[in-house]
């Protein structure tokens, strides 16, 4: 899977969770959940859980940590993908 | 140093489903996940405890620089709770934060210290939409907080 694909698959949950906005729209790599998106951070737990569904993976917390912006989610998923 | 953090009950209710199994393990530490299970209202525990959390995680990133999403590490550990008032600690790495918090039917608003004795120092005002402070900013707060219908100053 490449980087492209995974934000493919993440665009629909990101959006479940963010206001309508510009930054929603032009969703790429450099994109902040909470600076960019302005998701509430309480939902930035649920879109952990459902990467984890969508991608079949477990997100530890030291992985979680990471996971204020697109390019991270990217980096993490990759990782756990390619371990399994 | 002071932080704040303000949950609407109303909109906390709409957006966030906690009972959502994994929900509570990745943000809450045993002890934490104890006292939701034991409250009377577990839903406010769970609103009570986040704002603890994130009140004390304002500070910590200011003063450290660092931004991360590790509720786990924001641990509570001391909590005294009345129907109306809580007063708590929150720990992280090396760092320990007094907290204090009202808890309204429609609102929890949580403070944050280093130091204990800064608590009742500190005032607040909380205006509800529409009724917002528009300049807020050229009052020079400590730390804002907005969510839902209300938004909370600290000076």
């Amino acid at each position: 899977m490449n980087k492209e694909e995974i934000i493919n698959r993440l665009k629909p949950i990101i959006s479940t969770y963010a206001p309508a906005s510009e930054a929603l729209d032009e969703i790429n790599e450099e994109t902040d959940f909470i600076k960019d998106l302005k998701i509430n951070s309480a939902n930035l737990v649920d879109i952990i859980l459902d990467v984890e569904e969508e991608f079949n993976i477990e997100i530890d917390n030291a992985s979680m940590e990471k996971m204020l912006t697109v390019k991270a989610s990217i980096e993490v998923i990759l990782s756990k993908i390619t371990k399994e | 140093m002071i932080g704040n953090d303000i949950v609407d009950l109303e909109l906390a209710k709409i957006e966030s489903n906690w009972r959502r199994p994994g929900y509570l393990n990745k943000i809450f530490t045993s002890f934490e996940q104890k006292l939701i299970n034991e409250a009377k209202n577990p839903t406010l525990m769970v609103w009570l405890l986040w704002s603890m959390k994130e009140a004390s995680y304002k500070i910590y990133a200011t003063k450290t620089g660092i931004r991360s999403f590790a509720p786990t590490q924001l641990a509570c550990e001391s909590l005294n709770l009345n129907t109306s008032q809580a007063e708590g600690t929150i720990h992280i790495k090396n760092e320990l934060f007094y907290t204090k918090s009202e808890i309204k039917p429609s609102f929890i608003h949580s403070l944050a210290a280093t130091k204990r004795v800064d608590l009742p120092k500190i005032s607040t005002a909380i205006y509800t939409h529409p009724n917002w402070l528009i300049n807020y900013k050229t009052t020079g707060p400590k730390c804002v907080s907005h969510h839902g219908k209300y938004l909370a100053l600290i000076y």
